[in-house]
């Protein structure tokens, strides 16, 4: 059995309890158990950032010490936000041993700051440590038939040279995950596209007007449901549906589902457990796609898409 | 008793304003042997030179030191002083004060000062052992090669050739024409590209002065300038030249299809192919790389249809050597690759083109027979959205410089997108529009006008797809908005880059570059189409992004400076070499091992006065040494002595400070 450092964030204890739970299902598939960090703090998103840089460092740096303290190289993180605070916070540290000298000054009662915990969200985990081949291995209830445009947002591949992970513009790993899991990954070109993040609560408007273009696209895709990995994502395309479709006089009916939901349903997990009835959008009417497989998707399946052309040909 | 001058320039505010140049010339005149100093605001101009000459004259001086900016910039203008009071040139010493001192420590005028000073008593001290010396002649090899078939190489050759000067000129790909023969038409008259590039392609190779040489390479470069010697690799074409008449049975026959470089791909070339119609010489080459026969022995198609038995499946690459006095570079350049931007959907949208492509597709010649058509479904497109700047002054995901063209180029297609489809919009998306040039401003307003083209200031952010449309988001800074339009193609202005083989190519030849990879002028202003390395020259993007006719202009300019080299028998060069004095010659011949030009050679010379046994000594030709010292600082029995730089010169300079 694989073991991995969790550190959940607060939307785990609240608003995404659905994809801490699912995640643990999922997990448990794969063989795989989460060590919590003990006494692990806010990661200081999105406030800490813009107050003062010691704050910005202190708050993640507490929880990377704590880490160091169990024996896993690898922390994985559920929410982007907190992803993105402790990532941001390791690759400066490692980069600036005088800054982080510095910043441990403030959380010196911890321990001294080391950089052995590589840092890692949930998604990247599951792409880089497991692998889409043996998440395909695990699937006993194909999704075939859905079709899901993959949502990254803004922050679990950005900014390039912090994440080190898949591509700013057009990321795929969620989507190769998707078509392990047997659905069907839409083209999407919103994939990254910012959904209004926290503007949710101080300019609801933004988020109408951004969010309401992501599902827009999405629909023009021609995908069931969004699939997330961020609980703030998920709460905005999600929470926020029924105002944009107030606002923009559109019937989307769009569900969004965590990564993480997906996979337990693909691994045999009834629905009963995977928190469903938490959504805001009803899933029955996506996942009734399930089984449903168009002709034109069987085809792509038996003869994928070629992926370079070959350099000549012979007549 | 020597007698030293010494002349303090000002260098305007270079140097003035940095460090304390009257103290400078109080503290020299404490030096025994200086009998003159004097500062001057210009001291490399007229009067400055005058304050030099007279002083000569008037103090009687025997070495003369100068103190203003690097030797390399002027120590040929006050040697020249020199000789024009009738002292030889090489009693001159230059105290570097600019780059070596004022520059470098603008924020401490005392010691920027203290060392100036320091500078001058060491170049007094060195000058007061200088010795008079004569230039040396060297024969000169009057012929050139010219690297890269492009307009740059193609004008420097015919311009040094119609001076009745031999000229070698070596092309990397199978056909000379480069860049230029792939465009339609020229900003900003409009010419028809091959129709003012293909005669001059066909006067090169019928010139009694020009031996071209097709698909070949430049190897290594050995000498120096006037007596260069060039290795130049032949790759095999698998074509006799001689006998091929260029008929053309072979490719029509040929089953291999490859995705065709001059038109980047658009459409498809077989395997023996010319790269176009108009290719010089029209003669075909196989792609050793996709030739079934080649890489597996079948076919032979070729060989069949070949009546006059051209081809031949067993040509290997051939190693030449031509001997050459100077070298012109004009290898052009590369087109950036946009792949970075990721935002666009760079590779994942058909729809999305660069300019070059854009060229081709409008070419009457092209793939698409001179109609812009979208390489998704081949539809005549309505609304196309031209996006500059792409790599250019980008310093995220490019490169930082102005290509130069782009504005340009991209006011001409706008014009050439009108001109092939009628009903077409075109949008252009821009930070600045540059235009400086005879007759660039007048073509940009004109197009603009005649076009009715929708110029929007501002970025693109992203690309997306509805339907079969692209949608394009950027930012209109006129008016403060994100504006979106729905394009049926988008061309993006690619930066200009340079080509890739050009650090190897640099190392090669023995000449420096920059950090984009562009070759180095000696000077940027004044020695512009000269590098650091007597005798070779570079025309055109080599260099840096520049137009067709900054282009040409600079590779006359060339073959202007190439025959002013060839213009003597002999060439006159720096006295600044090393000899050997046999006596204490122990023939170790160490020094033949560190010198960088092969200057060194054995000789056998009697074992004492009128023995008739011999023994091994070293020998250096002077017309090659170029007069680094390495032999001088290797040789253990100070046998070596290097004229300008002998052992009391340098010992003085150290005692000095």
């Amino acid at each position: 059995m694989k073991k991995l450092t969790y550190f959940p964030g607060c939307s785990a204890h609240g608003t995404s309890e659905e994809f801490d739970s699912t995640l643990k299902l999922a997990l448990k598939t794969l063989d795989v158990e989460l060590e919590d960090i003990p006494d692990w703090n806010c990661c200081g998103a999105t406030s800490a950032h813009v107050m003062t840089e010691n704050l910005a460092y202190a708050l993640p740096m507490r929880n990377l010490v704590l880490a160091e303290k169990l024996e896993n190289t690898t922390m994985g993180i559920a929410c982007a936000s907190c992803y993105q605070r402790m990532k941001v916070t390791k690759v400066h540290m490692d980069e600036n041993p005088e800054l982080a000298k510095r910043i441990n000054t403030t959380v010196v009662e911890e321990g001294t700051y080391q950089g052995t915990v590589d840092v890692k969200s949930m998604l990247q985990y599951f792409y880089e440590d497991i692998g889409v081949e043996p998440i395909r291995e695990k699937v006993t209830k194909s999704l075939a038939g859905l079709k899901v445009a993959c949502y990254y947002g803004c922050l679990l591949t950005r900014p390039k040279n912090i994440t080190k992970f898949d591509s700013p513009e057009y990321p795929v790993s969620m989507d190769q995950i998707c078509e392990a899991l047997g659905a069907t990954a839409t083209e999407f070109d919103y994939k990254t596209e910012c959904c209004g993040a926290s503007f949710s609560i101080s300019n609801t408007e933004v988020v109408l007007n951004l969010s309401g273009q992501i599902l827009e696209m999405a629909k023009e895709s021609g995908a069931h449901a969004i699939v997330v990995a961020c609980p703030l994502c998920q709460s905005n395309l999600d929470m926020r549906q029924p105002d944009i479709e107030k606002q923009l006089g559109v019937k989307y009916d769009i569900p969004i589902f965590y990564i993480t939901q997906l996979m337990a349903l693909a691994f045999g997990y009834p629905a009963s457990q995977l928190k469903f009835p938490k959504h805001i959008v009803p899933v029955e009417g996506a996942l009734a796609n399930i089984g449903k497989i168009d002709p034109e998707a069987e085809k792509k399946i038996k003869k994928p898409i070629k992926a370079v052309e070959a350099e000549s040909e012979v007549e | 008793m020597a007698r030293v001058g010494v002349f303090v320039c000002f260098c305007g505010a270079n140097i003035a304003e940095y460090l304390d140049v009257p103290q400078v010339v109080e503290e020299v005149k404490r030096i025994r042997e200086v009998k003159y100093a004097v500062d001057y605001k210009y001291m490399c101009s007229d009067p400055g030179q005058g304050l030099i000459r007279d002083a000569i004259v008037q103090h009687k001086l025997t070495s003369i030191v100068v103190a203003a900016c690097s030797p390399r910039m002027h120590e040929k203008t006050f040697r020249k002083a020199l000789s024009d009071a009738g002292m030889n040139p090489y009693l001159l010493e230059v105290a570097n004060i600019r780059e070596h001192s004022s520059w470098v420590h603008q924020k401490n005028k005392k010691a920027a000062t203290d060392k100036a000073m320091d500078l001058c008593r060491m170049a007094v001290a060195k000058s007061i052992a200088n010795e008079q010396l004569h230039e040396i002649s060297v024969p000169v090899t009057k012929r050139a090669l010219v690297i890269g078939g492009g307009i740059a190489g193609i004008q420097a050759a015919l311009d040094i050739a119609d001076a009745r000067i031999p000229v070698v000129l070596v092309e990397k790909s199978p056909s000379i024409g480069g860049k230029m023969a792939q465009l339609d038409e020229t900003f900003p008259t409009l010419d028809c590209s091959q129709c003012i590039l293909t005669p001059k392609m066909v006067d090169v190779a019928s010139h009694p002065y020009i031996e071209l040489i097709p698909y070949a390479e430049v190897i290594e470069l050995q000498g120096f300038v006037g007596n260069y010697k060039a290795k130049i690799k032949k790759k095999a074409s698998y074509v006799n030249f001689k006998t091929c008449t260029g008929c053309g049975a072979c490719w029509q026959k040929c089953p291999v299809k490859v995705a065709n470089e001059y038109n980047l791909g658009l459409d498809k070339r077989k395997a023996i192919y010319t790269p176009f119609p108009q290719a010089v010489p029209n003669k075909p080459v196989i792609d050793a790389e996709h030739c079934t026969m080649l890489l597996k022995g079948k076919c032979g198609i070729c060989a069949k249809v070949c009546q006059p038995g051209a081809i031949d499946y067993q040509m290997q690459d051939e190693v030449i050597e031509r001997e050459i006095g100077a070298v012109v570079v004009a290898t052009g350049y590369d087109m950036w690759d946009p792949t970075p931007y990721e935002e666009y959907g760079v590779g994942r949208f058909k729809d999305i083109i660069t300019s070059l492509e854009f060229e081709r597709m409008v070419s009457a010649n092209g793939p698409t027979n001179g109609v812009p058509l979208r390489p998704s479904d081949g539809k005549v497109p309505k609304n196309v959205v031209f996006i500059k700047c792409i790599g250019s002054r980008d310093e995220a995901k490019g490169i930082e410089y102005c290509s130069k063209i782009c504005c340009m180029y991209t006011t001409k297609h706008t014009i050439l997108l009108h001109h092939k489809v009628h009903d077409s919009h075109a949008y252009v998306f821009y930070m600045d529009i540059r235009a400086a040039g005879k007759g660039y401003e007048e073509f940009v307003k004109k197009a603009q006008t005649d076009t009715a083209a929708t110029y929007l200031r501002g970025r693109v952010s992203k690309i997306y797809k509805k339907g079969d449309k692209l949608m394009v988001r950027g930012e209109d800074a006129q008016i403060g908005q994100v504006v979106e339009v729905e394009a049926d193609l988008v061309v993006l202005a690619t930066a200009v880059s340079a080509p890739k083989d050009n650090p190897d190519l640099a190392r090669l030849l023995g000449i420096s570059y920059d950090k984009y990879g562009y070759l180095s002028e000696a000077h940027p202003k004044l020695r512009p189409v000269e590098t650091a390395k007597a005798g070779i020259f570079l025309a055109g993007c080599t260099q840096a992004p520049k137009d067709i006719p900054e282009t040409v202009s600079q590779a006359s300019a060339c073959a202007a400076k190439v025959c002013g080299l060839f213009a003597g028998d002999t060439m006159k060069k720096d006295p600044m070499v090393s000899t050997i004095n046999i006596e204490y010659c122990s023939g170790c011949l160490n020094c033949i091992n560190v010198c960088p030009y092969t200057a060194i050679v054995t000789d056998e010379v009697p074992i004492g006065h009128g023995s008739k046994e011999l023994r091994t000594v070293a020998y250096i030709n002077e017309g090659v040494c170029q007069g680094c010292g390495s032999c001088v600082a290797i040789c253990r029995s100070m046998a070596i002595n290097l004229a300008g730089f002998t052992d009391p010169q340098i010992i003085n300079e150290i005692v000095s400070i």
